[in-house]
């Protein structure tokens, strides 16, 4: 049921306002690569860089840049280790994968490693690249076979499993030699209160850096239990697991008090890379007006890293800050009235050109939820929550981050449920995305690798993010004004229809005489009228798909529901009304006196025809319409042959239809007043030119006020179409099967270049070095794009001549 | 993997349907399939309503439209009429007598006489029309009352028509079946107009008046049929029905010298069961043909109309008329079509003049506004 209501808001408008967009697995691949670790302060980096799943052939072979030379041997090794060890990885030794049989590498089984978390995959991986491979947990002993080749086993006694609150999990081992450890891997914020020693400061700048960098962190500590202290911790989760009440709880409190006085070792890098043209998708969805939201549960480094990768802020955009870190400083008071005045007062400065200086809003979950949290004392702090939105409300991107799933649907609530009221669309892959999707008018899910929960639960499922700008600027865009037209139009033609039925009443006593026979009040909606409207409703494309790719700032055009408002439909109504006065009053004029007489000799020679009630409505009717289907002609922009076949067969079958209905006494009618009242009316010569008059007046203030709308102030769309038909080679001329080509003639043709379409340039061109640099493209993101401008040169010394970096080029 | 098996598919939705992205078979069944109507590629051809194109379309209007008008108002102005109201309303018009005695129940008709001056000569057929005002024919429950298929001779219908036509459908006091039933022939017209030609030397001669070829021809030959066996005589097929209430005669004496144009195919009949439009109407009464010779059929001078005064119109304030009119091929007097027409064609001309200023001052503007797009 609410499903259905929510693809009812869908349809009806998407004109879309606020995208919320979960970042992991939505803006990125969640295709995690092991970058580097930091082991005290040292860097290892592994050479062969490989996907998640798939083992590269050259596996297990020592990658370690920079060996220590004996220094701290102990600490790296316990480092490798607790990666080897502290996960919930499985390991997968049949090779059938998704129905293809894997071969065996180098004379051994290859394994697959499998978990929850893409990336525990790949630590486990990269461990494996540097030398320490996972083997198996057999019989409760973990096997890792070292850098020497020699396998080590450990006993597994616990594993203190992950959760979103702790942000970190631990596992308690026993080494052969009958030591007890505990491994812990988590957050760096979960990690470093509870370290006692440790290069911790040398860690902590890497973790940061790495984080700028967009890179997922993850530091590593131990510590080493005695006996007792392990009894005791067995003694505290045995405890836990078994208590009937409040187990969740006792379970945190026994891990709180196990996972403490830490020996920290060091911390990982992973990087997710950004999905492909995530960026340009961003930027286009800027472009659009739509304001995009990331709600990610990372950390914020890491987030405003992807965030400049993604274009979602830009170098010119002045990033608010509104966390934890801030309201520690100040009250939360303090912080929100400062970021409002600084919005606002920018914003009067600036006056109409708010475009020239943009605001990123960076806010991460605890100050989220003591933003939205009602407040019992004080009156006057109650309204954090307009301030907030206030703030909201200027920025064109935020970033949510450390997010909880529930507070990502608390959000969209909040802006859904704001006083403008704007569509709202919510896009995640994840099963944590799901309550955001739920929330929003429009949920979209990606089918990624977190399983298809997302999917499910959503009202449209895409593959990718990229898929998001066809979507909405392409689809959405063509939806909104066919399902305007079509609900416009059907205003209109029902005006049209019944107005003079109204009027004629003035005229036959108010005694209900229909003016049109019972078949064309019957067939009107149901044959006449209907096949066009509906086609139009189906295959209308005002612009071309690859224009408003390219312009997404088309997409303003239909701002603010701007096709569906009451002027527009005041317009319709007023033109329904101004067609069925010509309709009515041009017949009436005409019978007036009944004047309208003929000697009848166009056709047959001994008539003298009297045109009685059932005339003056079959002319109406006929003219009604012919004004009715031309007027859709008229607004119809993309003529196929379907569009030619329905609407001059519509017309033709109500001429056949009413030849027919007059041409027969109908046995099974008790009345035969329609009996050659249309072949009579047509052997009338002042008929045909009443309906060519009519049907010319009726039409003509549409004609007029499109075209003078056309010249006097285009619209966006307006011009787009002209300079679509002035370029060469339109691309709606061609068949489907050139269209490929001249896409691609096109977007070399094209002046504008962002950086998806360098992108598309580079691949085209053959030389090996735009490649390369699309590679770094994707892989830098933003971090590395000083780098960028040599190769910009030299790309466009390498005989692609139209590239001119505009002012969106990252730099 | 995933990304570079999407490189392969392009991002236009042209899946090739051959690529396997870890999707499962139900899902690819899900696909639409890949034709250019469910990929919205179908060709097509994109006109756009500009100031350029629809230029030569106003001018062509403009300049098909004025002339058609011209010719119009010309035709329709050529057109003779001449209209007199013969109600009798005014105390001292001809029929005052007639429309004040007026009772259902008497057996005389009375008889007035009206009279009037052609000042121009009518050329060419003539025609007479009656015109009746403020006779609402289209009331919802006056038009649904008759019974076609009675009308149309089918035997049946004639001894039990239809419940449309109550209260007019069986004689209240004989409950015999009423034939033609329903308001609509209830209310036949049927006063008789009858037209004198005073010739200048003093004699009257009474002028030719054709009552056939007034109908349509499909309803005289098709919808209207008498009911019964051909060769039986007209009194004997209508026999065991009743006259209509407000009828002086019964439908088979309608015409009693001419058996084509009696009974159910009565023109007079046929013409007045087509129910007007509009509250004021007239009706074609009776043609006069044209003289063989040349001279006028109706040539100017002094004339008399001599009327059979029958039908009632005062208790619902209505007039009646009749008129005198040639007719041309667009029909009798009107000159609103062809007012009309110069109006549009005018509006038109006018309009492409200004859309050609606007076109003139505003297409520079709008392609340089396009350059940064």
């Amino acid at each position: 049921m609410q499903s259905l209501f929510k693809c009812a808001v869908a349809f009806t408008s998407f004109k879309v306002e606020y995208v919320f967009t979960d970042k992991t697995g939505t803006l990125t691949e969640n295709n995690m690569e092991f970058i580097e670790c930091c082991v005290d302060g040292n860097v290892y980096i592994p050479h062969a860089i490989c996907n998640g799943q798939i083992l590269s052939a050259a596996s297990s072979i020592d990658m370690i840049d920079s060996s220590p030379g004996g220094y701290r041997r102990e600490y790296e090794d316990l480092f490798f280790r607790a990666l080897c060890l502290c996960h919930t990885v499985q390991v997968k030794e049949e090779e059938t994968v998704d129905g293809i049989k894997r071969g065996i590498h180098q004379g051994r089984p290859t394994s697959f490693y499998i978990s929850s978390s893409p990336d525990e995959v790949a630590l486990v991986e990269g461990m494996k690249r540097l030398g320490y491979t996972y083997l198996r947990l057999k019989d409760n002993y973990m096997e890792i076979l070292n850098k020497d080749d020699e396998i080590e086993r450990f006993e597994l006694l616990h594993v203190l499993n992950f959760d979103s609150v702790r942000r970190r999990m631990s596992v308690i081992v026993k080494s052969i030699s009958g030591e007890y450890l505990m491994f812990c891997k988590g957050a760096d914020s979960s990690i470093f209160p509870r370290v006692v020693s440790g290069k911790v400061e040398q860690v902590k700048t890497h973790v940061e850096q790495n984080a700028v960098e967009g890179l997922r962190t993850l530091c590593v500590a131990y510590r080493r239990l005695s006996e007792s202290e392990y009894q005791e911790a067995c003694h505290y989760l045995t405890e836990a697991k078994l208590a009937l009440q409040d187990r969740e709880q006792r379970l945190a409190q026994a891990y709180d008090v196990i996972e403490r006085d830490f020996v920290l070792l060091g911390a990982t890098a992973v990087e997710d890379r950004l999905q492909e043209k995530a960026a340009d998708t961003i930027e286009s969805l800027h472009k659009a007006g739509i304001k995009v939201w990331v709600l990610t549960g990372d950390k914020m480094e890491t987030a405003t890293a992807t965030c400049y990768a993604s274009k979602l802020f830009r170098r010119s955009t002045q990033i608010l800050e509104l966390t934890k870190k801030r309201t520690k400083e100040q009250s939360l008071h303090d912080v929100l009235f400062e970021l409002s005045r600084t919005v606002l007062r920018q914003r009067s400065i600036s006056g109409l050109s708010v475009d020239c200086l943009d605001f990123g809003l960076i806010i991460d979950g605890a100050t989220l939820s003591a933003v939205l949290k009602p407040s019992q004392e004080v009156s006057g702090h109650g309204n954090y929550r307009e301030i907030f939105l206030e703030i909201c409300r200027n920025c064109s991107a935020v970033l949510c981050c450390r997010m909880a799933p529930l507070q990502k649907a608390q959000i969209v609530k909040l802006i859904k449920s704001s006083k403008e009221h704007p569509i709202t669309l919510a896009v995640g892959d994840g099963a944590n995305d799901v309550s955001m999707i739920l929330e929003a008018h429009v949920g979209i899910g990606i089918m990624g690798k977190e399983g298809r929960q997302a999917a499910r639960n959503s009202d449209y499922a895409i593959p990718k993010f990229k898929h998001l700008k066809k979507m909405l600027l392409v689809h959405g865009h063509y939806y909104y004004i066919r399902i305007a037209e079509l609900v416009q139009y059907f205003f209109y033609k029902n005006v049209c229809f019944i107005f003079p039925q109204f009027l004629y009443q003035f005229f036959c006593g108010f005694s209900q005489q229909p003016l049109y026979d019972t078949a064309y009040l019957t067939l009107y909606n149901i044959s006449f009228t209907s096949l066009p409207i509906l086609l139009y409703s189906l295959v209308e494309q005002h612009v071309t798909i690859d224009t408003l790719k390219r312009e997404p700032s088309l997409y303003r055009d239909i701002a603010k529901n701007s096709l569906l408002r009451w002027p527009v439909f005041l317009y319709w109504t007023c033109l329904g009304v101004f067609d069925a006065v010509i309709f009515f009053f041009g017949a009436y004029f005409l019978f007036d006196n009944t004047t309208f007489t003929s000697n009848g000799q166009l056709m047959t020679t001994n008539t003298q025809m009297m045109f009685g009630n059932w005339t003056f409505g079959t002319l109406i009717f006929t003219v009604l319409v012919f004004t009715v289907t031309l007027k859709l002609a008229l607004d119809t922009r993309h003529w196929t042959w379907i569009n030619h076949f329905v609407i001059w067969g519509s017309l033709l079958f109500y001429v056949i239809f009413s030849l027919l209905w007059g041409g027969i006494i109908w046995p099974f009618l008790n009345y035969q007043r329609m009996y050659y009242v249309f072949m009579q009316m047509l052997s009338s010569g002042p008929a045909w030119l009443s309906i060519i008059l009519l049907i010319t007046v009726s039409l003509l203030p549409d004609v007029i006020k499109k075209v003078l709308c056309r010249a006097i102030c285009p619209t966006a769309t307006e011009r787009a179409q002209i300079s679509q038909k002035l370029l060469p080679g339109s691309v709606a001329e061609v068949t489907p099967l050139s269209f490929r080509r001249s896409y691609k003639g096109r977007s070399t043709d094209s002046t504008l270049l962002h950086l998806g379409a360098a992108e598309t340039l580079s691949l085209r061109s053959c030389s090996p070095l735009p490649q390369k640099l699309l590679a770094h493209l994707a892989e830098g993101g933003g971090s590395d794009l000083t780098s960028l401008s040599p190769y910009m040169l030299r790309l466009s010394g390498a005989g692609v001549a139209y590239y001119a970096p505009g002012p969106e080029t990252p730099v | 993997m995933m990304a570079s098996s999407y490189n392969a598919k392009e991002e236009d939705g042209h899946h090739s349907g051959s690529s396997t992205h870890g999707g499962t078979g139900a899902a690819k069944n899900k696909k639409p399939d890949n034709t250019a109507f469910k990929q919205q590629r179908l060709p097509a051809w994109q006109p756009i309503l500009t100031a350029g194109t629809v230029l030569p379309a106003f001018f062509v209007i403009g300049l098909m439209f004025i002339p058609i008008g011209i010719g119009l108002y010309v035709t329709s102005n050529n057109i003779k009429e001449y209209e007199i109201d013969y109600t009798g309303i005014e105390p001292n018009s001809p029929c005052y007598d007639c429309a004040n005695n007026f009772t259902w129940n008497s057996t005389t008709s009375c008889v007035c006489t009206v009279n009037f001056t052609l000042v121009q000569p009518f050329e060419s057929n003539v025609y007479m029309y009656y015109g009746l005002s403020n006779f609402y024919q289209n009331h919802r429950r006056y038009v649904k009352s008759r019974d076609d298929s009675q009308l149309n001779g089918v035997q049946s219908s004639l001894l039990n028509p239809s419940k449309e036509c109550e209260p007019y459908r069986t004689n209240p006091e004989t409950k015999q079946p009423i034939a033609p039933c329903g308001a609509i022939a209830n209310s036949l017209f049927n006063d008789t107009l009858e037209l004198y030609y005073n010739h200048p030397d003093g004699n009257t001669s009474k002028v030719n008046l054709v009552k056939k070829g007034i109908a349509w021809y499909t309803d005289k030959n098709v919808k209207f049929r008498n009911p019964g066996n051909e060769k039986d005589n007209l009194t004997e097929r209508f026999k065991s029905t009743a006259k209509p209430v407000n009828w002086m005669k019964p439908v088979y004496e309608l015409d009693p010298l001419d058996p084509e144009n009696n009974g159910f195919i009565n023109e007079d009949f046929i013409v007045w069961m087509r129910t007007a439009a509009l509250p004021t109407f007239r009706k074609l009464y009776r043609i006069i043909q044209k003289k063989p010779d040349s001279t006028p059929t109706l040539p100017s001078g002094r004339y008399f109309l001599k009327i059979t005064y029958n039908y009632p119109v005062r208790s619902f304030d209505g007039r009646k008329r009749m008129i005198l009119s040639t007719i041309s091929w667009m029909g009798g007097k009107n000159p609103f079509l062809g007012i009309a027409y110069i109006t549009v064609g005018s509006i038109c001309f006018f309009l492409g003049v200004v859309l050609l200023i606007i076109h003139h001052k505003y297409d520079t503007r709008t392609n340089s506004a396009d350059i940064p797009n």
